[in-house]
């Protein structure tokens, strides 16, 4: 028994430390490396002996640019792969590496490229979306490095169904102990089954800023309700009371995951778009600068 | 039989399936409704006060509802506090969540369905994950992808291929950097340099405003000024014709460099043209990108001399040039000497070392007039300080700078030579009459007819006086005299008749001797104003005057004498300084030094208001 469970925990392990980050011993870390010092070196040695300020336009620099524009190019279709499921040397998690780390590289390559020359022109709008691309991948790495922890740290045991169905039987719940109140007291319950924002906006989630959530105000209202003289619905509020609390901290579990699922998501929601602005000034421009060169 | 309600309560089940349908009839006049168990007609939801409103008959096929809480309900969508009801037209009423439903029944009773809304939509797993519906990835990536596409491409190009004048200028945002100061009035005019699409700036590009050739300039500097242009635009000459250039001119040095020029050329952007040296859209080479631009493109050299100049004959057999692959394999002087004065002179480029003569028609020898014991140096110290001389002469007493003190004028007799060589010929009423210069016919003329008698004296020409024996051959004419030994005109000219008539071998005198070279004389090391620092030339140190008994010596030193400084290092003399070809030679103007960076700055290229009226045709 023991052996076996070794065995197990030997896999999970394995499969934990084996991300896309560390694949295959950060091979293409490794290579991105060597291609970025490969390039500085060849700049630094070259720049001063070109004839003309460096620029995308020289030798060096038309080599670069095709190097970052392929580069590009093949990094936007891991949109694509990510659809095709494969395993083995070309599984979607040695894409995801290469993705990555030669998605990085090109803070290098394509910044050689430039010479350094920047301006308020399409090709500087290009190199800008680029890095956007880049800077909102690398919040992507972060999130996907420390947040799935985190998730797993805050539900604890409870998954996201039982979070929704434990919301659901809360409200069954205060709905059925409401009803015999009279209608201040119902006004308060109706506060929270109906205003109870679960989610809320795109920076709701994110900030996860819930200040004015109903429930709460609900449960700070059935607190200063007035006592009623009829016993059954002073039992009524007690409980309300009660299951309004039990409310508001599933609410608060959710709502927590949804934060740390929004920063795990968010940052896509600047890399897609981001990507598709980039391909589109790549184009402009690539052609541009042969329509006028 | 008395009106009664058939209430039909249908309660939709949690876990789908059918209904659960429970009917009563309740035999009264009158029925509650409200949220509180007491009601006739117990409506389950907050919303609904616990005693909400009352329902009656209010006459056959008619029911009335009222409001007995002070809430509202609602009836074909407005909130009323009551209503009359025909049971006939089947209304409905809303209490929160719930519908009543009316209908005729028999003996004038009415049935009600009370049905409960099914709002109740369970929240998905997937309400954890984050969405946006307006600002969606898929959305915000197509807006974001096509509008860039449009605006920085698609409207654009379409300026560029389809529009000939337009008012605005999308293609502006193309341009990869600021123009330079001189050609930055056509920086919203893309399609002024970049003529055609997808074709490399081409040379007839830049010649539209900079053609040089005497038939196209006038039209150039037109161009320029109906293109919006500031400056006068300098008028560039082809350093050698084109063709030539283009067969003579080697691959650069270096694999890289060879490769670089080949794919280029491949590609149609080939490396001969104006823009292959004259770039634009560039800051200048390690200043900061945010520098203004310099006046002029920024240059880039892509060939040097040497690259040309060397084996040039195996590339272009036609040339004459000799090869000059560096400094110490540059040929010697050959200086351009006049073979024939005349209207019409002849020249021809004689080595120097072959000590060539050169017929400028003047009889001048420099030793008589540098001589510093001679005659000459004593007259000169007889006309004294106050006249400018003093001591015996020297070089600037004849040869006098320009105003850029470069060169010298050239030189005039009556300025240079006429404190000494008087040209006077008569006295009238106490001043001198002088003979005019330059002119024999003029000379003659003004002596026609005169015969005057030689005062006594010494016979020597000075300011002031008349030469004693100018007029006196003889009693001969005045004409013949001053034509004749000890006459004005006799000492320098070569006087040669025909019969009566005198002719005058014609003077030129040469101001360059190489025309394919420029030479500072206003640098202090070449005996210009100045400190000069240690090792530097005076004037004797090159020309060797005070030996030359000729006028027809070439009086200029051999390039040995430029290797003395140029070539050397401060450790050797303290002169010392490069040997670079463009220190005399510059590409466009090869008999000029390349002029300095920055030089003439733009402002002096300003249209000034004579070129304006120029083209304005006054």
């Amino acid at each position: 028994m023991t052996q076996v469970g070794g065995h197990h925990t030997e896999r999970v392990r394995q499969r934990t430390h084996e991300g896309f980050l560390r694949h295959k011993g950060f091979r293409w870390a490794q290579i991105a490396s060597l291609i970025c010092l490969v390039a500085v070196a060849i700049y630094f040695f070259v720049a001063a002996r070109l004839a003309e300020p460096p620029n995308g336009g020289s030798w060096l620099g038309y080599i670069l640019g095709v190097v970052s524009a392929g580069l590009i190019v093949w990094l936007a279709c891991l949109g694509v792969r990510k659809r095709v499921i494969t395993a083995g040397h070309y599984s979607l998690k040695a894409w995801v590496s290469a993705h990555v780390y030669l998605g990085l590289s090109l803070i290098v390559l394509a910044t050689l490229h430039t010479g350094f020359q920047f301006g308020w022109n399409v090709h500087t709008l290009a190199y800008s979306l680029m890095m956007l691309v880049i800077a909102s991948g690398a919040l992507g790495i972060w999130a996907y490095a420390t947040l799935p922890q985190r998730l797993h740290g805050n539900r604890g045991e409870t998954t996201r169904k039982q979070m929704l169905e434990a919301l659901e039987s809360l409200d069954k719940q205060l709905h059925d102990l409401a009803l015999p109140l009279d209608r201040a007291g119902a006004q308060v319950v109706r506060l929270s089954l109906e205003e109870t924002e679960l989610g809320g906006s795109f920076w709701r989630r994110l900030t996860g800023a819930y200040g004015n959530c109903a429930t709460s105000r609900a449960l700070r209202q059935v607190k200063a309700l007035p006592a009623p003289a009829d016993p059954r619905q002073a039992d009524a509020l007690e409980k309300i009371e009660t299951v309004l609390q039990q409310k508001a901290d599933v609410l608060g579990l959710a709502r927590r995951q949804m934060q740390i699922t929004a920063l795990l998501e968010g940052w896509l929601f600047v890399h897609i778009p981001a990507t598709f602005a980039l391909l589109a000034a790549l184009t402009a421009h690539i052609v541009s600068v042969f329509t006028y060169w | 039989m008395a009106q009664e309600f058939h209430l039909k309560l249908i309660t939709q089940r949690a876990g789908g399936g059918d209904p659960i349908v429970r009917e009563r009839t309740v035999e009264k006049p009158e029925l509650s409704i409200g949220r509180a168990s007491a009601n006739d007609i117990v409506l389950a939801d907050l919303s609904v006060d616990p005693t909400h409103a009352r329902m009656r008959f209010s006459g056959p096929g008619r029911i009335s509802i009222e409001s007995v809480s002070g809430l509202p309900f609602d009836l074909g969508g407005r909130q009323v506090q009551g209503a009359e009801l025909n049971v006939a037209s089947r209304p409905v009423v809303r209490f929160g969540a719930y519908t009543l439903a009316f209908e005729p029944a028999d003996d004038d009773s009415a049935g009600v369905t009370v049905v409960r809304d099914d709002d109740e939509h369970h929240a998905s797993p997937s309400v954890f994950s984050l969405q946006a519906k307006v600002f969606g990835r898929r959305n915000m990536a197509w807006v974001l992808g096509s509008g860039i596409f449009l605006l920085c491409l698609a409207f654009p190009m379409i300026f560029v291929l389809f529009m000939s004048n337009p008012k605005i200028h999308p293609d502006e945002q193309w341009s990869t950097g600021p123009l330079s100061k001189a050609h930055a009035f056509m920086a919203k005019d893309c399609k002024s340099c970049h003529t055609n699409a997808f074709v490399a700036v081409r040379d007839e590009a830049c010649l539209t405003c900079h053609a040089a050739a005497p038939d196209k300039a006038p039209m150039a500097l037109a161009t320029a000024k109906r293109l919006g242009s500031p400056f006068e635009p300098r008028l560039v000459a082809e350093h050698a014709p084109h063709a030539d250039l283009v067969k003579s001119t080697p691959l650069p040095p270096g694999l890289g460099a060879k490769v670089n020029v080949l794919v280029q050329r491949a590609f149609n952007h080939p490396t001969d043209r104006c823009a292959s040296c004259h770039i634009e859209h560039t800051p200048a080479k390690g200043g900061p990108p945010s520098a203004p631009l310099s006046d002029k493109p920024k240059l880039v050299v892509v060939q040097d001399c040497e690259s040309c100049h060397s084996e040039l004959k195996m590339r272009l057999p036609k040339t004459g040039l000799i090869d000059t692959p560096d400094w110490s394999k540059h040929p010697g002087f050959r200086p351009l000497v006049m073979t024939e004065p005349g209207s019409a002179p002849k020249f021809q480029r004689v080595a120097l070392d072959t000590a060539p003569q050169e017929r400028n028609g003047l009889n001048f020898p420099h030793r008589l007039h540098l001589d510093p014991l001679g005659g000459v140096a004593r007259q000169a110290i007889g006309l004294g300080k106050a006249a400018g001389y003093g001591a015996a002469l020297e070089c600037a007493s004849c040869h006098r700078r320009d105003a850029t003190g470069k060169t010298f004028l050239p030189i005039e007799m009556e300025r240079d030579c006429g404190d000494c060589h008087s040209l006077a010929f008569a006295r009238v009423g106490g001043e001198l009459r002088n003979l005019p210069h330059g002119d024999v016919n003029k000379v003659i003329a003004t002596l026609a007819g005169r015969s005057v008698a030689a005062p006594a004296g010494t016979d020597r020409a000075r300011p002031g006086t008349i030469r004693p024996s100018a007029f006196a051959a003889s009693g001969a004419g005045a004409y013949r005299a001053t034509f004749s030994r000890g006459g004005a005109c006799y000492d320098c000219h070569t006087v040669t008749w025909a019969g009566d008539t005198v002719q005058l071998a014609p003077v030129s005198l040469a101001s360059r001797y190489l025309p394919r070279g420029a030479f500072d004389h206003g640098v202090p090391e070449h005996g210009g104003p100045g400190e000069s620092k240690k090792g530097g030339f005076e004037c004797a140190d090159c020309h060797r005057a005070q030996t030359s008994d000729k006028s027809g010596d070439v009086l200029i030193p051999d390039l040995a004498k430029c290797g003395a400084c140029h070539g050397k290092t401060t450790a050797q003399i303290a002169a010392a300084d490069d040997a670079d070809c463009t220190t005399c030679h510059s590409f466009h103007k090869p008999g000029q030094a390349t002029p300095k960076p920055g030089h003439p700055p733009l402002e002096t290229l300003r249209w000034t208001e004579a070129l304006a009226r120029r083209a304005a045709g006054a």
